[in-house]
């Protein structure tokens, strides 16, 4: 398991939280987080202190909605989906990524 | 998440942050179930919890929970302090509610909208400021007769309708059905196109229509209020067909006006509508239906869509001159037709109705209304003072709060809240303090015995006006403090503690506040004092006649079939008359058609050997052969009315002295003859001068003559007593109606009262700037006060080095009193040259005084000097028993 402190997530955690609901609907917080990990091969961990105000952040932005469901064991899980707007914001912040980590990539190549 | 759920949140709060808690629970469980050790997810979470504030922000309404918390935290501190709070909220009250009463009233009178069919598009030809019955030619551009009503209805091409409104209200005694007492009413008599043209529907039954007035005589049909209609018919449902007796005449009621029409002028209350085709059978009888020149009536139109105030008056002005040049049955004189020529007829707009009130009150309104705005600024300014005390007090609070991290903006708003919810307490219960006042000022103006018909109830106008100077009062006086409490040196602060006060800069807003206190109350003061002196000088007028120890009634005998032109109503005055003077206690008596502030009866005279001067209108009074007796006006020469006068005799007059200087060749007057209303009239005697309608007015050219010469209802009843006002009245009452059981007596009063009455105007206005005065000197005085602990108890710590270093109590008291001394000084400096400009601005509301009355100024002057002393007087005692040693330990 890697063990990078990975503050490197701050700006992008919205555009992983994103991209991975308009993978996979209706997850909630810790699977967001298990997937984002797991995706990563553990390079990237979302903290719990970040991810949630983030969720909350998003959901009343309107770019996801959440809703409570019954899991198995009777105790209920706040489980979150994109909305339009989100696919929106998604796109957006997509492209924003890419211009970003072109120009990166490319400030690092050249100097 | 939508601003609403937020909202709800709000209120929701708990059950917000037990989701957050169950959602982490949910993610924990979901980690163990994962494979994760359980101590180690929940110490992962530890920082979430701590991220709950963020996540709670995020989910509630912040500013809307913030300001129930405010409310909570704004309300709790305003009890800690319970002096501040009720002295706060006592200023607040009376200033906003002092606003909302005498605004209600202002609106009643002057802004209100006739409760009519677009009231805006209704125009009065002239300015409905006279009324009564005038005679003239052309000269009376406010009153016209019936026949030129209809004439111009016929002709006019710009108003839709026409309507005509008899100008005066007839205040008579009629019959309900067969009973047989009878009961008061105000009749007012009408065009039957007036309901139409104004748009007013009937609740009950029809109103009255136009082929109700096209024959003279023919239509007893009538209209009544709904107030009368619950008031005197007892509400009855079946009131159609019901009959009034009037007059001779039986009436028959075709319909009930609706709740809130009142007819068309503000402060009169008709029970009563019949159309002007009856005229003669209402008395007092008048014959006007058919007479070109017997003008009364008030006219108003309803504007064609599309025309202008400005095509309207211009046709009015043509038809003006062209129908009254067609009535060919009256010669005019040449001084009748430059008079035609020359006269002008505007149009007043008819929105608010019209109203003799108007002329009256409006500016004694508006006065009062700049007064109590006034005193709303000084209770603002004292209320921002002590918050401003009490937020520098707090310094240090909102300081470590800031260090802890509060926005500026929450701090700002919380002090804003705390101000909000304090103009909002004194707005409700200034609100509930402006009901019983309006109530109570409604019968402070009210000159007659009864209470003017105004609706001063809250309406929209009212209750917005009230919100608009409670938020106003609130951002005025809660501002500045907040803005102040929250620039403040954080380090500076926390350091200095309360510690050093640097020289006298500090609280300069403070002091700056004070100053326009005193000079406000200063311009208060010297405005009551103005108004008390008039109000004195006036009481003081000598009237020519003795006010004191005269009862004075009306009697009806109009109402209950006496005839105007019968000697049988000559028989009935003398038989009262000597009746009433034969009881024990009185010692004259005597009917009279005039005896002080009513109407008239006026015109030119003629006097032989000198031209007719038509600037005179000598004042004419019908009297009995007891009413110099009664009224102790002196004769300078000549004899009283006796019993020698009579219808048949020689006609005879008695003049004033004003009239015989102005009006006759020099030489005695006294067996002259003169030309009055027709009939030549010889002098017998000359009487001093007296007052006739107003205190103030310069006595009138006046002329008496018997009413056995002149038949017509002399309804003034004087009686000149001694002892018991009670028994008197009673007794004389009892004797009017042991010589017809049926005549109503109204009124019955002292010739005192009705003196007083006539100067209600100038009474309340000097009563209420008195009152007002009193408040805003009161509240100054608190002002000083309380700035003055309060920088007392910011240098305790000063005085206390002074004191150990050896300066004497008087000195410290002395430190304290010369701050004082400086800001009323500064006060009244700025309050004097204000006054005196002001002043200008009340000058023709006084009597007997000049604005720049120096007696005001000082008395002024003096009271404010008085309460500086009061005020900190406490202060400063408390300044020179510091303890030294006590203050140094003070931090």
């Amino acid at each position: 398991m890697a063990k990078t402190k990975t503050d490197s997530l701050q700006g992008s955690l919205d555009l992983l939280v994103l991209k991975i609901l308009s993978r996979r609907p209706r997850l909630h917080g810790y699977a967001i987080m298990a997937a984002i990990a797991d995706l990563s091969e553990e390079e990237l961990r979302a903290e719990e202190g970040s991810l949630y105000p983030a969720l909350y952040r998003m959901e009343e932005a309107g770019w996801i909605r959440a809703e409570w469901i019954k899991k198995e064991n009777g105790r209920r899980a706040r489980i979150y989906e994109l909305t339009t707007a989100g696919k929106k914001q998604l796109g957006a912040e997509e492209s924003r990524w890419q211009a970003i980590s072109t120009a990166i990539n490319r400030v690092l190549r050249e100097a | 998440m939508s601003l609403w759920s937020r909202i709800g949140n709000v209120f929701r709060g708990d059950k917000v942050n037990r989701e957050i808690a169950e959602e982490l629970e949910s993610h924990v469980e979901e980690a163990i179930a994962a494979g994760r050790d359980p101590q180690e997810a929940r110490r992962a979470l530890g920082s979430v919890m701590r991220q709950r504030e963020t996540s709670h922000a995020i989910r509630v309404a912040g500013w809307l929970e913030g300001f129930l918390q405010d409310t909570a935290y704004g309300v709790r501190s305003m009890l800690r302090s319970k002096a501040l709070t009720a002295v706060a909220l006592l200023s607040l009250a009376l200033g906003i509610g002092a606003n909302t009463a005498i605004f209600s009233l202002l609106d009643a009178v002057l802004l209100r909208m006739l409760p009519v069919k677009e009231p805006q598009r209704l125009m009065l030809l002239g300015k409905g400021e006279d009324n009564g019955i005038s005679d003239s030619y052309a000269g009376d551009t406010d009153l016209y007769s019936y026949p030129f009503y209809r004439e111009f209805q016929k002709q006019n091409s710009v108003f839709a309708d026409t309507a005509a409104i008899v100008s005066m209200l007839n205040d008579i005694h009629g019959f309900i059905g067969n009973d047989n007492a009878s009961v008061p009413m105000n009749v007012q008599m009408i065009s039957g196109t007036y309901f139409s043209t104004l748009g007013v529907e009937a609740q009950i039954g029809r109103v009255l229509t136009d082929a109700d007035d096209n024959s003279e005589g023919d239509h007893p049909v009538a209209v009544v209020s709904n107030a009368w209609w619950k008031r005197a018919l007892g509400k009855d449902p079946a009131v159609l067909g019901r009959t009034l007796k009037i007059g001779d005449t039986i009436f028959t009621i075709v319909g009930v006006a609706p709740a809130e029409f009142f007819g068309t002028a503000v402060g009169q209350a008709p029970d009563v509508w019949v159309p002007t085709a009856m005229m003669k059978s209402i008395p007092p009888h008048w014959e006007g239906y058919k007479d070109n020149f017997a003008e009364s009536l008030y006219i108003i139109g309803r504007l064609k869509p599309g025309v202008t105030q400005e095509e309207a008056t211009a046709n009015v002005n043509v038809l003006f001159k062209q129908i009254r040049r067609g009535f060919t049955d009256r010669k005019p004189t040449q001084r009748d037709l430059t008079i035609l020529n020359n006269a002008h007829v505007p149009l007043t707009p008819m929105a608010t109705g019209v109203s003799r009130l108007r002329q009256q009150f409006s500016e004694p309104l508006k006065l009062l209304m700049g007064i109590v705005a006034l005193v709303l600024l000084i209770a603002c300014t004292n209320i921002a003072n002590l918050l401003l005390a009490r937020a520098t007090a707090r310094a240090r609070e909102l300081a470590v709060r800031q260090a802890l991290g509060a926005q500026r903006g929450r701090i700002v708003r919380q002090l804003l809240t705390e101000s909000l919810i304090l103009s909002l307490t004194g707005g409700a219960l200034g609100i509930a303090f402006a009901m019983g006042a309006s109530r109570l000022l409604l019968r402070m103006v009210s000159s007659g015995p009864e209470v003017t018909p105004l609706n001063v109830g809250l309406n929209t106008t009212v209750l917005l006006f009230t919100f608009g100077i409670t938020v106003a009062t609130a951002l005025l006086f809660g501002t500045i403090p907040a803005f102040r409490a929250t620039r403040v040196e954080l380090v500076e602060t926390l350091k200095e503690g309360r510690g050093m006060v640097k020289g006298g800069t500090k609280n300069l807003l403070a002091r700056a506040m004070v100053v326009l206190q005193v000079a406000l109350s200063l311009v208060l003061v010297v405005g009551a004092s103005l108004f008390l002196r008039s109000l004195i000088n006036l009481t003081n007028v000598d009237t020519g006649f003795n006010r004191e120890n005269v009862l004075r009634l009306n009697i009806d005998p109009s109402s209950v079939g006496y005839k105007g032109d019968e000697p049988r109503l000559t028989s009935l005055y003398q038989e009262i008359e000597a009746r009433v003077s034969a009881l024990p206690g009185v010692h004259a008596a005597s009917f009279s058609a005039f005896v002080f502030h009513e109407g008239s009866w006026n015109g030119s005279v003629s006097v032989p050997g000198m031209p007719v001067n038509y600037d005179v209108d000598v004042r004419h009074n019908v009297i009995g052969n007891g009413f110099f007796a009664t009224m102790q006006i002196q004769l300078v020469s000549g004899r009283a009315f006796g019993p020698q006068d009579t219808a048949t005799s020689q006609k005879v007059a008695i003049i004033s002295e004003r009239m015989a200087k102005t009006l006759f060749p020099p030489g005695s007057p006294v067996g002259k003859v003169y030309n009055m209303g027709g009939a030549d009239r010889l002098v017998v005697g000359i009487a001093k001068d007296v007052r006739s309608a107003d205190l103030d007015e310069q006595d009138d050219a006046v002329d008496y003559v018997p009413y056995t010469q002149r038949e017509d209802y002399e309804s003034d009843f004087s009686v000149r007593y001694s002892g018991d006002f009670h028994g008197v009245a009673d007794a004389v009452q009892k004797t009017i109606h042991s010589v017809d059981r049926s005549l109503p007596i109204t009124d019955v009063t002292t010739l005192d009262e009705v003196v007083a009455r006539s100067v209600t105007n100038q009474r309340v206005v000097a009563q209420l700037s008195i009152f007002f005065g009193g408040l805003a000197v009161f509240l100054s005085c608190i002002g000083i006060y309380g700035l003055m602990s309060y920088i007392v108890s910011q240098r305790t710590n000063e005085i206390g080095i002074r004191m150990a270093l050896g300066a004497a109590q008087s000195n410290v008291r002395w430190l304290v009193m010369r701050e004082i001394a400086v800001m009323v000084f500064f006060g009244i400096a700025i309050g004097v040259p204000v006054t005196l400009a002001g002043g200008r601005l009340v000058t023709h509301m006084l009597f007997g005084l000049q604005d720049k009355d120096p007696v005001s100024i000082a008395v002024a002057v003096g009271v404010l000097l008085l309460v500086g002393l009061v005020a900190g007087y406490f202060p400063a005692r408390r300044a020179s028993k510091v303890d030294p040693m006590v203050a140094l330990r003070y931090e």
